[in-house]
């Protein structure tokens, strides 16, 4: 992807808390009009990396932004473009959820109060209350009210999901996949994964503040172990079996073998076509274990 | 004005309304109880006498000297030390609440995700709180002439608004001070401890150098000095006294502006 089709620009990104190293050097690129996942566990840089993207932070090294903007150059520009959903969310106590929706609406200018309506309900938000008096999960949702409550080019999104209830989840990847429809670009920041995998077109991995792997959805998938299991008519092939490439802890019992394939299950079907086979089970990996394995070893 | 740059100032004005209340009310409070004692103490000679008993040293750093004359009760009572510290103790918290404090609890992330500069949020904050300060500074003005109409406190309306003006710009000093430590870093305790801190330094500079042969000359670099050294309950004040405490709290504030765009913002 060459640089005016991105929206996102990372490039060489390095930011260190005193002897912190939080962010290592990460180069990515986020098409216009996608949903970008950005997957890693606690502490893997994802938020920095983020709050670089909106100007909070000043990269060591490097360059972040958007839309061709640098977020520390032009950080008002590049915010008038987007909207945020922070991971770590801290609202004004003292207001009711009315008050703080309007407050925001008159600094960005372009507030609807019916589109506001529409979301609040939508999201089944009591916005009369005042904020201190709401849940973790309430909160959120004015967060994410936020976010869709302005018609943002780009939507940055870190774990907004957090506290949701399922079907308030729901509403919500519907309401990314409409933001997606009407043009906007979404960044998915989120360590729950199976969010990521509903929504996003393309993921990036987080480890230790570098990127370890990104790809499609169906990339990463294809990069993770597969879990076989294979009923025999007769006593398996052992010695054939396991001398498959990629064959993880091959096990057979009576009639049955099952093992865990690390590689290409091309060998294994080559095998299996000259024995009598009564069934067979591959559980596709979700990227969960494709994310589990990127952990296990620097990348893939 | 535009809406956007009126809302720098309106929002965290609504955030702080409940404080600027509480303020404004205990202020008003104590100068009406304070005021309620005074038909006591008027010309009464008895309590004079006392007074005159008194070391001169005390007499002078307490502010005692013509206790029972309506200036000398207003001084000793409430201008020369309560007043002047809880307005500066208010400028202090409300500036620290809406910036080092907002910042420190993470709760000025998603306000500075917006399209505004940060300078500009942090000047709109410092404004509002001076906003807020003069609210208190008026209920404050409002409670004095009114108890002194009250009780028959026969003073120069012009010199208790002079005083009270002092007061509310000692108040912006200490509050611009704490909005450039706020700038450098959103550290809620700093803040409240070198803004606090410095007005006690101050007022006890203002108050008990001038026992000293030695010390006397360097009671003037005690912005309280500046503020009440001219006794403004007596006299009219040089006009020189306002400038002298608004000159460096526009300076920094300009300071704390210009190097909370220099830095990174604290998460919460």
């Amino acid at each position: 992807m060459d640089g005016a089709e991105a929206v996102i620009h990372i490039d060489g990104l390095v930011k260190h808390y005193g002897k912190v190293e939080a962010v290592r050097g990460i180069d990515l690129r986020v098409a216009r009009g996608e949903v970008f996942g950005f997957v890693g566990p606690n502490g893997s840089g994802k938020s920095t990396t983020i709050r670089c993207l909106l100007g909070l932070l000043r990269p060591t090294a490097g360059a972040i932004g958007a839309f061709g903007l640098d977020s520390t150059r032009d950080g008002v520009a590049l915010r008038r473009r987007l909207t945020y959903v922070p991971g770590e969310l801290r609202l004004p106590d003292r207001l009711s959820g009315m008050e703080f929706v309007a407050s925001i609406g008159r600094l960005r200018g372009g507030f609807e109060p019916a589109r506001r309506d529409q979301l609040a309900e939508r999201l089944r938000l009591d916005l009369h209350r005042h904020l201190r008096d709401l849940s973790s999960g309430n909160r959120r949702k004015v967060a994410l009210l936020l976010a869709f409550l302005f018609d943002a080019e780009l939507l940055v999104l870190d774990e907004p999901t957090n506290g949701l209830d399922p079907l308030v989840q729901h509403e919500f990847l519907g309401m990314v996949r409409e933001a997606r429809s009407a043009g906007a670009t979404v960044f998915l920041s989120s360590h729950s994964l199976s969010e990521v995998q509903r929504a996003a077109d393309r993921v990036a991995v987080l480890r230790t503040g570098k990127v370890v792997a990104q790809g499609t959805v169906a990339e990463l998938r294809g990069q993770a172990r597969q879990r076989v299991e294979v009923w025999f008519e007769d006593d398996p092939p052992e010695v054939e079996l396991r001398a498959l490439p990629d064959m993880v802890d091959p096990v057979v019992d009576d009639h049955r073998f099952t093992a865990t394939l690390s590689g290409s299950i091309q060998p294994l079907l080559g095998l299996l076509a000259r024995h009598l086979v009564t069934s067979m089970l591959v559980e596709e990996p979700d990227l969960e274990e494709a994310f589990l394995d990127l952990y296990d070893g620097e990348t893939v | 004005m535009n809406a956007r740059i009126l809302e720098l100032v309106a929002g965290p004005l609504r955030a702080m309304r409940r404080a600027t209340f509480w303020w404004s009310l205990g202020l008003a409070a104590l100068v009406a109880g304070t005021m309620s004692v005074w038909p006591a103490f008027k010309g009464s000679s008895g309590i004079s006498q006392a007074i005159d008993q008194l070391p001169s040293g005390v007499v002078q750093a307490f502010g005692l000297a013509d206790f029972g004359t309506p200036a000398g009760f207003l001084r000793a009572n409430l201008y020369d030390f309560f007043v002047p510290l809880l307005v500066v103790i208010a400028a202090v918290v409300l500036a620290n609440g809406q910036t080092a404090n907002e910042e420190a609890s993470g709760r000025l992330e998603l306000y500075l995700a917006q399209p505004i500069d940060r300078r500009a949020a942090l000047l709109g904050r410092a404004s509002a709180a001076l906003v807020a300060l003069v609210v208190i500074s008026a209920v404050l003005l409002v409670a004095q002439l009114a108890s002194d109409a009250a009780v028959g406190l026969s003073i120069d309306t012009g010199y208790v608004l002079s005083t009270i003006m002092l007061c509310a710009l000692l108040g912006t000093l200490h509050g611009s001070l704490a909005v450039a430590i706020a700038g450098v870093r959103a550290r809620p305790s700093l803040v409240l401890g070198v803004g606090i801190g410095v007005a006690v330094v101050g007022c006890v500079v203002a108050s008990l150098f001038p026992l000293s042969s030695v010390l006397a000359p360097w009671r003037h670099i005690s912005p309280w000095d500046w503020a009440f050294g001219g006794n403004p309950l007596d006299h009219a004040t040089e006009l020189w006294r306002y400038p002298a405490l608004a000159a460096p709290s526009v300076i920094l504030t300009a300071l704390g502006v210009f190097v909370v765009a220099r830095r990174d913002i604290s998460g919460a």
